[in-house]
């Protein structure tokens, strides 16, 4: 056992046994309730790594930050929330700190600067990473902090996000509980250089090897850390050997991976017994002084769980509040009429310069975006206004920068990614479904995320099949995701202001063949809501749901077949999620006949959606059967000649028409 | 203090487990940690650790090894030196064993065609025996049961669109009896729009505020429905003329001042020499059905009332049969029941030919809407007494605008110009006309 030379302060050695006590006392009685069944799901307890938390989170102030784990109770205590908001929420109540929400694994106080904990390894690292970027756009000097286990450094969210923190120099700590089993798979097998702290130097920062049970040494480097992130000098990864000595999860097997001497060598290390034992044995604090803590915990806990059995359920109403964020919505003027033609990328650009020099919390993200004025030009001449933290070329890890735009969001800033290609941004699904999607949920309204995730989508021109995704029917299945896809300048202009203005996490999807078309684009500030299709032609016979570029594909054919007698109503939806069905039903009453034109995939798509909706609310005004035509079911091929057949042609659009006409 | 031992949950679905052993005998200390019972869940048998220390006190009622226990039962108790088990419930220990419940009986397995054929035979599958595989009931089971083979055959022998279905249910049409244009014979909106006189009503003449919305009714939903439906899919043209009605306008006052129960209205006088004017000019009254023109066998002729329900067209039968007086009275009944909100849908079928009265409101000439599937329709204007030359000298006379839309897809503008003149001729020496009917 190292030497403690020098102890700090009798009060800092108090305050830090009082949150580990706080932290194993809660935890042992929710081990208790839930033996009792009181606890409904998972719950991963603490005990045994209590030196980390508490070690770390006495230098942090309430505007820091920390990201976490499934295992993270701890973290929640020593950061601050009441042991009744943690216990409450593990009973499901609406007094929890989630609102009865996320249980164990999805713990939200973003009042004390607990941003979550998540049951996915990996995004915490990424998140805070967004906090740190955050921070240093805002000028402030707070810092955020990432708890992950051991089972994370083997993840590439570990990998993505220390090399981000240092190449932008971000005030993040990193730090790795190593408990040496990733649920239940040994580091020792896992990982071919088990030594986490040395691998600090593969990424330029200092890294760090901690005995995860000695408080007072962690209390001692994290200190350093933290003011090393404070003044500028970046972030640090600090690993601490540790040992859960609970199960995975309450009411989980324990010893077919480990065994029990194990298990209660590692009890004898205690790091609440060795706190105290060090302090006493130094005088620095009295057994008294450590009893009277003690006690003071036990009524808190008992009270606690009082509270929490006491609080009410959560009212089934409230099941499906906060997906999307419930502000006042702004009043939104029409567009007033246009004066002149721009092309689409030359509308959004227009968007996205103007909110940026409105709104100095958006930056964007990027590949080539710096600079280089993006691939696509869609930041073009930014650089030259508002510098690289604004404009922030990243590495090609994309997992990595939509992680990260998730911590920014959460800690006030406004991201803007531009991923480029669809295709590309698919490395961070998991990012985007399972943090950035559920974050205004599961935090009960109380984190916002304003994060607008842009590229191209589309076929055409021999992309192939990896920069040609159309990706938008997926996105539409996830609550908590906005999926604005335009056909015109002026709409995507007036979408991309609103995107850029509203709470919510919005893919904007532009398609790749309709970049440079032109069209007419009103003077002066507007936004168009999303939700509110468009009647682009007016018509009585056949109604046309159309995306994007197939807007402008069955817009080519209408003449002709008016010529022939046909009246086709062309309804844009501009945005797939919200789905304005409302205004497809109030056209297929006036015609009867319906039509979905869209180059996505058919099946579980968007004009399965539209179909299913059409059929179940509009039955009937329907004098034909529904018709859908998609691009074909396979990846996009090279060759013109194959590429051709894969998309819905205009000739295939008009077939399609006068054989409805016929049902 | 006692502290109950129960059974927890181990992993998230469990809702019961079974109770392997003891581990530690009744009466032994057990401190925190230590395991003190086996307990099987859905993956396998664990050790379960005390969360609390005490002395192990077993109740006699203890679930037995090998016993299905409920997750929360509480098994047993670790007490402080010399304490009991607490309370009454220490005699007896809630050991909750899982409740048999008996399964409701299944719903009778059918398809859902068959399922849909016996809600259209109005019959109970749970009084059907099956006779497919378990017992499930095949279309061939229902036949028997069925109370005619009438019913089956209407259940199958036709198909009509949704929006078919609805405009028929609307406008009182049985579509089962239509043919059908679509695929396969289905019936189709504008099946329903050509087997329908024009009929519906505006909306009442409520009062109507700047700013208020008025509810669309269903009547004004048709006449929309086939406004719209006649201008989309007819060529329509209409000429105007206009005519010397002094002959009329005296024919008129001569029944009046005959003083008889019955008083031919002008309209009622157009009515009788329309239909002789169509039984010189059939084509007139041709009709589009598929890939053919149909002559209908009988003129009756529609006439456009207007009432506080809004526009409604009655049609008078078989025209040439009547008289003047017969159809003067016919016309009455039909004005007076419109008005009165009497009329059945038969009653607006069948028509061949339009005439619609605008004169009494001051207006001359105008376009007026052909009332699908006929060709074409007749507008009268007001009649007024004008100046005229007559052999060199101004005159006054009674003049009349006349406006007829025909469809062009049937009918040319010569032949339809020259049926026009017939009228124009009828009108102005109207009592020869009727006089020369046979």
């Amino acid at each position: 056992m190292p030497v403690e030379t020098s102890l700090p302060a009798r009060s800092v050695v108090l305050s830090l046994y009082r949150t580990m006590q706080i932290i194993r006392q809660t935890e042992e009685e929710l081990a208790r309730c839930h033996q009792r069944g009181l606890i409904h799901g998972a719950c991963h307890t603490y005990v045994g790594e209590e030196a980390i938390a508490s070690g770390v989170a006495a230098h942090l102030r309430r505007e820091d930050v920390v990201f976490s784990t499934h295992r993270g109770h701890g973290h929640a205590l020593a950061k601050g929330m009441p042991p009744k908001e943690l216990m409450a929420e593990l009973f499901g109540r609406q007094t929890g700190c989630s609102r009865g929400r996320g249980g164990s694994m999805h713990l939200f106080s973003p009042e004390v600067g607990m941003m979550g904990t998540s049951g996915i390894v990996g995004p915490c690292i990424l998140q805070a990473c967004g906090g740190g970027y955050s921070f240093k756009l805002m000028k402030t000097d707070n810092v955020a902090v990432a708890f992950f286990g051991d089972g994370a450094t083997n993840n590439g969210a570990f990998h993505e996000g220390l090399n981000m923190a240092s190449i932008w120099k971000l005030p993040v700590l990193f730090i790795c509980e190593n408990n040496q089993f990733a649920t239940e798979v040994p580091f020792s097998y896992a990982a071919g250089n088990p030594d986490v702290g040395s691998r600090g130097a593969a990424y330029g920062m200092p890294g760090f090897t901690l005995d995860g049970n000695d408080v007072l040494e962690i209390h001692r480097v994290a200190g350093e850390a933290v003011q090393r992130a404070r003044t500028g000098g970046g972030p640090t990864l600090i690993e601490c050997k540790t040992y859960r000595t609970r199960a995975h999860a309450e009411g989980m097997g324990d010893f077919t991976y480990r065994t029990r001497e194990d298990v209660e060598e590692w009890k004898q290390k205690c790091p609440i017994n060795r706190l105290r034992r060090t302090a006493v044995e130094s005088s620095q604090a009295s057994a008294a002084d450590f009893d009277a803590v003690e006690s003071e915990i036990t009524t808190l806990v008992k009270d606690a769980r009082d509270f929490a059995e006491a609080s009410p359920w959560p009212t089934a109403e409230s099941a499906s509040r906060n997906v999307y964020s419930e502000g006042a919505a702004a009043a939104i003027a029409a567009p007033p009429p246009a004066t002149r033609s721009i092309t689409f990328t030359q509308a959004t650009h227009e968007a996205l310069a103007e909110e940026m020099k409105a709104n100095p919390l958006i930056f964007v993200m990027g590949e080539g975006i710096g600079i280089r004025g993006g691939n696509f030009k869609t930041t073009a001449g930014l650089y030259d206004l508002y510098g690289p933290e604004r404009l922030c070329d990243t590495p090609i890890c994309e997992r990595g920068f939509v992680g990260l735009a998730c911590g920014a969001g959460m800690t006030g800033t406004r991201p803007v990614i531009d991923f480029m290609f669809a295709d590309f941004v698919l490395d961070s699904v998991g990012e985007i479904i399972n943090q950035i999607a559920k974050m205004q949920y599961m935090s009960s309204g109380r984190l916002k995320m304003p994060v607008l995730l842009r590229g191209c989508i589309g076929i055409g021109h021999s992309a192939a099949t990896h920069h040609s995704g159309n990706y938008y029917g997926m996105y539409a299945q996830v609550p908590g995701l906005r999926v604005v896809v335009p056909s015109t300048a002026a709409d995507a202009k007036g979408l991309l202001k609103h995107a850029l203005r509203c709470d919510d996490p919005v893919l904007f999807l532009e398609h790749r063949e309709i970049l440079s078309i032109k069209g007419p684009v009103p003077d002066g500030d507007y936004e168009i809501e999303f939700g509110k299709a468009a009647i682009v032609r007016p018509g009585t016979d056949v109604t046309v749901v159309a995306l994007a570029r197939m807007v402008h594909l069955t817009l080519s054919v209408c003449d002709d077949l008016q010529k022939s007698g046909i009246s086709v109503e062309l309804v844009d939806p501009r945005t797939v999620s919200p789905l304005d069905v409302d205004t497809i039903l109030q056209s297929v009453h006036k015609t009867g006949r319906l039509l979905i034109v869209d180059e996505a995939f058919g099946p579980c798509s968007i004009a399965s959606e539209v179909s299913a909706q059409v059929a179940d609310r509009g039955f009937n005004d329907l004098d034909a059967p529904i018709k859908r035509i998609n691009g074909a079911f396979t990846p996009t091929p090279y060759s013109p000649t194959l590429e051709k057949v894969v998309i819905p042609q205009p000739e295939d659009i008009a077939r399609a028409i006068r054989e409805l006409m016929a049902e | 203090m006692a502290f109950e031992i129960t059974i927890p949950r181990l992993g998230w679905s469990m809702e019961e487990g079974t109770f392997v052993r003891w581990l530690k005998k009744d009466g032994d200390v057990v401190k925190p940690g230590d395991a003190v019972f086996e307990l099987e869940g859905e993956k396998a048998a664990q050790d379960i650790e005390a969360v609390d220390g005490g002395i192990l006190r077993i109740p006699a009622t203890a679930p037995q090894p090998g016993t299905v226990v409920a997750v929360g039962a509480i098994i047993g108790y670790l007490v402080g030196d010399g304490e009991q088990i607490p309370g009454p419930a220490g005699a007896s220990a809630p050991v909750q064993t899982a409740p048999v419940v008996a399964a409701p009986a299944p719903a009778p397995a059918a398809a859902p065609s068959v399922r849909r054929m016996a809600r259209e035979l109005g019959l109970n599958l749970a009084d059907v025996t099956g006779s497919g595989p378990a017992g499930r009931i095949t279309a061939a089971d229902l036949r028997p049961a069925r109370p005619a083979a009438e019913a089956l055959v209407s259940v199958r022998s036709r198909i009509a669109s949704p929006r078919a279905r609805r405009l028929a249910r609307e406008l009182g049409v049985d579509w089962t009896r239509l043919p059908g244009s679509g695929r396969g014979g289905r019936v189709r909106a504008q099946d329903i729009m050509s087997a329908t006189p024009a009929t519906g009503a505006a909306t009442t003449a409520s009062v109507t505020v700047p700013g208020a919305t008025i509810p669309i009714s269903r009547h004004r939903r048709t006449i929309a429905d086939r406004m719209t439906y006649s201008r989309q899919n007819t060529a329509p043209v209409t000429l105007t003329t206009r005519i010397d009605a002094t002959n009329l306008v005296s024919l008129r006052q001569q029944f009046k001042a005959a003083g008889g129960d019955v008083v031919p209205s002008f309209s009622d006088i157009v009515i009788k020499l329309v239909s002789m004017a169509l039984e010189k000019q059939p084509l007139m009254m041709a009709q589009w059905a598929g890939e053919q023109l149909v002559i209908p066998e009988q003129i009756s002729i529609g006439m456009a009332v207007d009432t506080d329900a809004g526009l409604l067209v009655p049609v008078v039968r078989d025209v040439p049969s009547l008289s003047l007086m017969d159809l003067s009275v016919a016309s009455g009944d039909l004005i007076a029941r419109a008005r009165t909100g009497q009329l059945k849908a038969g009653d607006m079928q069948g028509g061949v030919f339009t005439v619609t009265n605008l004169g009494a409101f001051g207006i001359d000439a105008f376009t007026p809407i052909i009332n699908c599937p006929e060709a074409a329709i007749l507008g009268l204007g007001r009649i007024r007494r004008e100046p005229a030359v007559v052999d060199n000298q101004i005159v006054p006379r009674d003049q009349m605008s006349l406006s007829l839309t025909f469809d062009h897809r049937l009918i040319d503008g010569a032949p339809a110009a020259r049926f026009l003149q017939t009228i124009s001729q009828a009108l102005e020496t109207p009592s020869a006309w009727l006089l020369s009917s046979p």
